[in-house]
C-alpha cells in the first residue's frame, strides 16, 4: 500500500513539469504583461523606455525558455520568487490565502453533508411520495442555477434585505464564510442528494433488505447498519472530488464575495499577468489533483475489501 | 403459481414504468427540441433587432411592448434572450459533441492498444485534468482574441479526459470478453473490432454522460462569460448579459433576471432530459 | 425594606450616571470606514509610501502625507507645507516653508527634512527623478533651494504630484510601507490589498482633526462596494459602478463629484487606409453621440468632452470648438469624399474598400466597453461597420498600426495639472505613445514654444492652441471626462471630490 502510494506520488513530478511549462508558455503567448496592465490601471501614459526598464527589472525581457528555466532553477532551491504586483514572496502570499480557502472548503462540505444525506435517504425511503417529489424539485432547481446567479441572489436577500450576514468578509470567520459556503453547498447538495437517493434506492432493491425485513429486523436498523454503509463508497468518492475542486478555490464565488482565498488570488493574478503567482496556483492545483485521486483510490480499497483482493469479483 | 404471478406483476410494473419513462422522454425531448428550434430560428423570432440601440428608451421595466424590459442601451431584452439562446445552446452542443466524440475515440484506442501510447495519453489527460480551466480560458482568450468559440476550446481541453477515462475503462473490460477474442481469432482488424464490437457497447454510457453534461457545460460557459472570458461585446450571450447587468440586480433587476432565468430553464430541461435518457437506457428498466 | 429602597435608588442612580456617561463616551470616539476600489497593488498602490510607484496617491488621499504645494479647485497652485516659491532663474527655485509644520511624530518639518525627503524620492523613484531633474538641493532654516539640470517650467506642478509627499526620512519607511507625514491622520496598520488603519494626528499643524479613527478598506469589486455601503458596513465609498448610483440617490446618502482629467478618447490611426482619410475621421467625430453616452450609459456621471482637459481647467474644453453629433452631416461628409453604399448592405465603400473600423479598446475600465458599443451603434447609422476588439492585450496590438483603426483609451491627461504632459506623451513625432503616427507641423512648432515657456497664462494659451490643432485634424476624438464621485452616508461631512483626484480624507472630514 505504501509503495503504491509512493509510486503514485512520483507521478506528480512529470505532471508538475508539464503543467508549469504549459502555463508559463500559455501566459506568455497570451501577450500583455504586468507592466502594461499596471499602466492601464493607473491611467498613465508611459514611454516604451520606461516600460522596457520595468520589464528588465522583472526579467520579462529575456526569452521565454530562459525565463522558465530561471524560474525552475529558483524553485528547485526552494525559492518561488516574488509577486510582480505586490513584490511579496509568492510562498508567503499563497500560504496567507490558504486558511480562507480551507475554511470555505470545510464549511461548505459539512453543509452539503448535513443537507444532502438525510434528504437523499428520506427521498429514497419515501420514493414517489409528495416528499420525494418536493425534495427532487429542490434538487433540480439547485442543480440548474449557475453559482454566480445564486451568489447575487443570496447577497441581495441575506445581506441587503435581511442583513443577516456581512457583505464584506472582514476576517476569516464563521459569520463571513456563511454566504459563500451556502452558495457552494446549494449546488453540491443538489448533486449529492440525487446520488444518495439513487444509491439508497439501489440498496433498497437488494435481496438482503427484503431478507432483513423477513427476519423481522427493524427497518431503521437496516437503514443505518447496512444501507448507509453501502452508500458511503459513492458519497466519499463524490466528496473527494468536490474537496479537490474546492481546495483549488472557487474563482467565481470567491471573487463575488471578496473571499480572500486561493481562487480569488488566481483570478487577480491571471488578470494582472502575475506569472509567479499563477505558477504557484497551477502547482497547487496539480498537487491537489494527484493527492485527491490517490486518496480516492486508497479509500476505495479501504472501504471495499473486494478491491483489495486484487479486483476479483465474487 | 404464486411465483409466476409475482413475476407477471413485476413485468407489468416494469412495462408501466417503461411506458412512463417513454412518455417522459418524449416530453423532455419535445421541450429540448423546442429550445433548439428557438435557437435555430432566433433571428426570425426576435420581435426587435437584438443589437439595435435606442438610448431614449434605456432600462425600461417589462411592458407589453418589451415583455422583458430593455437594457442599458435600450435594446429589447426579450430579443436578446432569444438571440442569446443561439450562442449559449449551440456552443454547448458543439462543446459536448467534440469532447464526447474525441474523448471516447482516445479512450477506446488507449484501452484497446495499451502500452506506451496509452501511458502517454493518460499522463496527458492527467495534465489536462489538473490544469486549471481558468488559466486556460484566459490564455486562449488572449491568444485567439475573445469570443465564445475560445471559451469552448478552453473547456474542451480540460473536459475531454472524462470521456476517455470512461471509454478506456469499458474497453479494458470488454477486451476480456470471449466474443472479442473470437473476433480476433477470426482475423478481424483492430479498426473493425473497435468500430463493430467495442464502440456500440460504449454508446449508452457515453450518451448518458454527454446528456447530463449539457447542463453543466452550459453553466460553465456562462460562468466563463460572466468572468469576461467568453462571449465578447456586443454579442448576446446569457452569461455575459448577466455579467454586464450584474450591478443592476437591485435597480433594474430584469436586466439580470431575464438571462438568468433563461439559463435556469434551459439547463433544467437538458438535465431532466439527461436523467430520463439515463433511466431509459438503464438495463434495470428494460428487462422484460 | 430599607435595603430594597437603597438598592432601587442605587440602580436608578447607576442608570442615570450610565445614561449620561454613555453619550459622552460615544462622542469621544468618532470612527469611520471608507471603502475604496483602487487601494490595491494592481493599481500600484500597495502601501502608502510615496516613494513606491503610485502609492503616493494613497498617502495623500488618506491624509497621511502632504505636498509642498497643492491644487485649488480650479487647478491653480496653492501653498500647503510651503508658503511661497520664487523662480530665481531658469534653473533655480527658492521655496519657503510655512512656520510650525510638524510631522505626526512631533519632528519639525523644516528645510532639512524637506531636503532629506526629496533626495530620497529622486533616489528611489525613477519617474520622479525623470520629472524633476534635480541637480542639488540646499536647505537653510525654513527655505529650500532647488537647482535643476535643465529648465523645468512645471517643477512646482511636479512637486505637487502625490510622489512629492514630504515624509520623515529619519523615521524611515516601515516594513509594511507605513511612513510618517505631516497630514491629519497617522497610519497604524497596513495590509496590502486589504486595509489601512488611521488614527487622528494629535500634532496636526493645520487645524483640528474631527475623526479619531478611520479604516480604509480595499473593496476591489464595485458591486460589493455598493452593497457594503447599503448595509452600513462602510460610511463612504470611492469607485462605485455607475449602475449602482440610483441606489443612493435618496436622503440617506450624499454625493460629491467633480470633473477630472481622466479622459475617454479615441486615437485615430493615420496609417490605416480608412482613418487616414480626413473625411472618415471627421465623420467619426460627428458620428459619436457623446451626450447620450454620458447621460444614459454613464447615468449622467460624466462630462461630454471637447478637448483633452475638462472645463475646470483654465485651458479646458470651454476654449475649443469641434464637431458635434450630427449623423446627417456625417453622411454628407462621407458622400462628398466618395464613400457610398453601392451594394446596399448599409456599409459604405470606396474603391473597393469597405468602410470598416477596427475599434481597439480594453475591458479594465468599465466605461470603455460602453463607449465601444455605443459608438458601434451610432456609427453604423452613418454607414460604418465597427468591429470591436476589447482585449487586455491592447497595449501590444496598438503598437502595430496594421491591426487597428481607432483605439479608445482612458488616460489621465494632466496628472500634475500641467498641460504639456499630454502632448509630449501622445501627440508628437517623438512621443512614445503616438501609435497612430499622427504628425502636425503646427503642433511641433507650438510644442517648441511650450518647452521654453515659464509663464502659466502663456502655457495655458499654448495648450489651447495645441488642442485646437489636434481637433481640427480630428486626430483624437475626446468623448467624455470622468466625473469622479464619492458617495457617503448623509451624516458624513467634509468629504469633497477634487478635480485632481488627490485629496480625499482631510481634517474637515466629520461624522455625526
Amino acid at each position: 500500500m505504501r509503495k503504491y502510494a509512493f509510486r503514485r506520488l512520483l507521478q506528480l513530478i512529470p505532471i508538475l513539469f508539464a503543467i508549469t511549462f504549459l502555463s508559463y508558455g500559455m501566459m506568455r503567448i497570451a501577450g500583455s504583461d504586468v507592466v502594461t496592465q499596471k499602466m492601464e490601471n493607473t491611467g498613465q501614459i508611459l514611454s516604451e523606455d520606461k516600460l522596457n526598464a520595468a520589464r528588465e527589472q522583472l526579467g520579462l525581457d529575456k526569452p521565454f525558455l530562459t525565463q522558465y528555466f530561471v524560474w525552475l532553477g529558483k524553485l528547485l532551491h526552494g525559492d518561488m520568487g516574488n509577486s510582480y504586483v505586490s513584490s511579496l514572496p509568492v510562498f508567503d502570499t499563497f500560504i496567507s490565502k490558504l486558511p480562507a480557502t480551507l475554511l470555505l472548503t470545510v464549511t461548505s462540505i459539512l453543509l452539503t453533508i448535513i443537507i444532502s444525506i438525510p434528504l437523499g435517504i428520506l427521498s429514497a425511503v419515501k420514493q414517489n411520495t409528495i416528499m420525494d417529489y418536493l425534495i427532487r424539485l429542490c434538487s433540480f432547481i439547485g442543480n440548474s442555477l449557475p453559482n454566480f446567479f445564486v451568489s447575487l441572489l443570496l447577497m441581495y436577500f441575506l445581506a441587503i434585505r435581511l442583513r443577516i450576514f456581512p457583505v464584506i468578509a472582514k476576517e476569516v470567520s464563521l459569520k463571513s464564510v456563511a454566504m459563500p459556503a451556502i452558495t457552494l453547498a446549494i449546488a453540491m447538495s443538489a448533486k449529492y442528494l440525487r446520488q444518495v437517493r439513487a444509491t439508497v434506492l439501489d440498496e433498497l432493491s437488494k435481496d438482503y433488505v427484503a431478507g432483513a425485513k423477513a427476519r423481522g429486523v427493524k427497518f431503521s436498523v437496516t437503514l443505518w447498519k447496512s444501507i448507509m454503509k453501502a452508500s458511503l463508497v459513492t458519497i466519499i468518492t463524490l466528496l473527494m472530488l468536490s474537496v479537490g475542486n474546492l481546495l483549488g478555490g472557487t474563482a467565481i464565488v470567491e471573487s463575488i464575495f471578496m473571499w480572500d482565498g486561493v481562487g480569488k488570488m488566481a483570478v487577480d493574478a491571471i488578470s494582472m499577468r502575475d506569472y509567479p503567482i499563477i505558477q504557484a496556483y497551477v502547482m497547487w492545483m496539480a498537487i491537489i489533483y494527484v493527492v485527491v485521486n490517490l486518496l480516492t483510490d486508497l479509500s476505495y480499497r479501504f472501504l471495499d475489501p473486494r478491491i483489495r483482493l486484487g479486483g476479483v469479483k465474487q | 403459481m404464486s411465483e409466476k404471478q409475482n413475476k407477471n406483476v413485476t413485468v407489468r410494473v416494469q412495462k408501466i414504468k417503461k411506458n412512463h419513462i417513454k412518455q417522459k422522454l418524449a416530453f423532455f425531448l419535445i421541450l429540448a427540441i423546442g429550445l433548439v428550434v428557438l435557437a435555430v430560428f432566433s433571428e426570425h423570432l426576435c420581435p426587435y433587432d437584438p443589437y439595435a440601440q435606442d438610448l431614449a428608451s434605456a432600462l425600461q421595466p417589462p411592458s407589453l411592448q418589451h415583455p422583458m424590459g430593455t437594457d442599458t442601451y435600450g435594446r429589447d431584452m426579450l430579443s436578446r434572450v432569444i438571440s442569446g439562446a443561439r450562442a449559449s445552446i449551440f456552443s454547448t452542443f458543439i462543446l459536448v459533441a467534440v469532447i464526447s466524440v474525441l474523448g471516447t475515440a482516445v479512450g477506446v484506442c488507449c484501452g484497446y492498444f495499451g502500452g506506451a501510447a496509452d501511458a502517454v495519453m493518460m499522463r496527458i489527460s492527467d495534465v489536462c485534468l489538473a490544469f486549471p480551466g481558468l488559466v486556460f480560458a484566459m490564455a486562449i482568450a488572449a491568444i485567439l482574441g475573445g469570443g465564445i468559440q475560445n471559451a469552448v476550446i478552453a473547456l474542451a481541453v480540460v473536459s475531454w479526459p472524462k470521456y476517455s477515462r470512461i471509454a478506456r475503462g469499458q474497453t479494458l473490460a470488454l477486451k476480456e470478453e470471449p466474443y472479442i477474442h473470437a473476433a480476433i481469432l477470426a482475423g478481424d482488424s483492430s479498426g473493425q473490432i473497435m468500430l463493430r464490437h467495442i464502440l456500440p457497447n460504449m454508446l449508452g454510457p457515453v450518451l448518458v454522460t454527454a446528456m447530463l453534461d449539457i447542463g453543466t457545460m452550459m453553466m460553465e460557459l456562462a460562468g466563463l462569460s460572466f468572468l469576461g472570458l467568453g462571449a465578447q461585446i456586443p454579442m448576446a450571450e446569457w452569461g455575459s448579459m448577466m455579467s454586464s447587468g450584474r450591478s443592476m440586480i437591485q435597480t433594474y433587476p430584469w436586466v439580470v433576471l431575464s438571462p438568468g432565468i433563461a439559463i435556469f430553464i434551459s439547463v433544467a430541461i437538458f438535465n431532466l432530459l439527461g436523467d430520463t435518457v439515463r433511466d431509459y437506457l438503464d438495463p434495470k428498466n428494460s428487462r422484460s | 425594606m430599607r435595603a430594597k429602597k437603597f438598592l432601587a435608588m442605587a440602580i436608578a442612580l447607576g442608570l442615570a450616571v450610565g445614561a449620561t456617561a454613555m453619550p459622552t463616551l460615544a462622542a469621544e470616539k468618532k470612527t469611520l470606514v471608507f471603502g475604496d476600489t483602487t487601494f490595491n497593488a494592481e493599481n500600484e498602490e500597495a502601501d502608502i509610501n510615496p516613494q513606491n510607484t503610485y502609492a503616493g496617491w494613497a498617502c495623500i488621499r488618506y491624509g497621511v502625507g502632504e505636498t509642498l504645494f497643492r491644487y485649488s479647485d480650479t487647478m491653480e497652485i496653492e501653498p500647503w507645507i510651503a508658503k511661497e516659491y520664487e523662480n530665481i532663474d531658469e534653473l533655480t527655485w527658492k521655496i519657503t516653508l510655512n512656520d510650525g509644520v510638524v510631522f505626526s511624530n512631533g519632528r519639525a518639518c523644516d528645510g532639512e527634512a524637506v531636503k532629506e525627503s526629496l533626495e530620497a524620492l529622486v533616489a528611489n523613484h525613477e519617474r520622479a527623478a525623470g520629472d524633476l531633474c534635480i541637480d542639488t538641493i540646499e536647505a537653510d532654516g525654513n527655505t529650500v533651494t532647488i537647482k535643476t539640470t535643465e529648465p523645468k517650467p512645471a517643477l512646482i506642478n511636479y512637486l505637487s504630484d502625490p510622489y512629492g509627499c514630504i515624509i520623515d526620512m529619519q523615521a524611515g519607511v516601515s516594513d509594511d510601507g507605513i511612513v510618517i507625514g505631516t497630514g491629519p491622520y497617522v497610519a497604524t496598520e497596513l495590509v496590502t490589498d486589504d486595509h489601512v488603519n488611521l488614527v487622528k494626528n494629535e500634532n496636526y499643524w493645520n487645524g483640528d482633526v474631527n475623526v479619531d479613527e478611520i479604516t480604509v478598506r480595499t473593496i476591489s469589486d464595485g458591486d460589493t462596494l455598493a452593497m457594503a455601503l447599503q448595509a452600513g458596513e462602510i460610511n463612504a465609498a470611492y469607485g462605485m459602478a455607475y449602475a449602482s448610483y440610483p441606489l443612493f440617490e435618496n436622503d440617506d446618502f450624499t454625493f460629491t463629484s467633480t470633473a477630472t482629467s481622466r479622459a475617454f478618447y479615441a486615437w485615430m490611426n493615420f496609417e490605416s487606409p480608412v482613418t487616414s482619410d480626413p473625411a472618415v475621421r471627421k465623420a467619426i467625430a460627428m458620428g459619436i453621440d457623446k451626450d447620450s453616452f454620458v447621460s444614459v450609459l454613464l447615468n449622467g456621471y460624466g462630462y461630454p468632452a471637447v478637448g483633452a482637459f475638462p472645463d475646470t481647467f483654465s485651458f479646458g474644453g470651454q476654449n475649443l470648438t469641434t464637431e458635434s453629433y450630427d449623423p446627417d452631416g456625417a453622411k454628407k461628409v462621407l458622400e462628398e469624399a466618395g464613400w457610398v453604399d453601392s451594394d446596399g448592405d448599409g456599409i459604405r465603400e470606396k474603391d473597393g474598400q469597405k468602410l470598416e473600423i477596427r475599434w481597439l479598446t480594453y475591458p479594465s475600465r468599465q466605461e470603455l466597453p460602453l463607449l465601444a458599443e455605443s459608438a458601434q451603434a451610432t456609427l453604423k447609422e452613418i454607414g460604418m461597420d465597427v468591429q470591436i476588439n476589447c482585449t487586455s492585450d491592447n497595449n501590444t496590438i496598438r503598437k502595430d498600426p496594421t491591426l487597428w483603426d481607432v483605439y479608445a483609451s482612458a488616460m489621465v491627461t494632466a496628472p500634475t495639472g500641467d498641460p504639456e504632459y499630454f502632448f509630449t506623451s501622445c501627440t508628437l513625432d517623438e512621443s512614445a505613445s503616438n501609435n497612430g503616427h499622427y504628425h502636425s507641423d503646427q503642433l511641433e512648432d507650438l510644442e517648441k514654444q511650450m518647452k521654453q515657456e515659464f509663464d502659466a497664462d502663456k502655457r495655458s494659451d499654448l495648450a489651447i492652441q495645441m488642442q485646437q490643432t489636434i481637433l481640427d485634424d480630428n486626430a483624437y476624438v475626446f468623448c467624455s471626462h470622468l466625473r469622479m464621485s464619492m458617495i457617503m452616508q448623509s451624516n458624513v461631512t467634509g468629504l469633497t471630490a477634487h478635480p485632481c483626484d488627490y485629496y480625499e480624507l482631510t481634517a474637515d472630514l466629520d461624522i455625526n
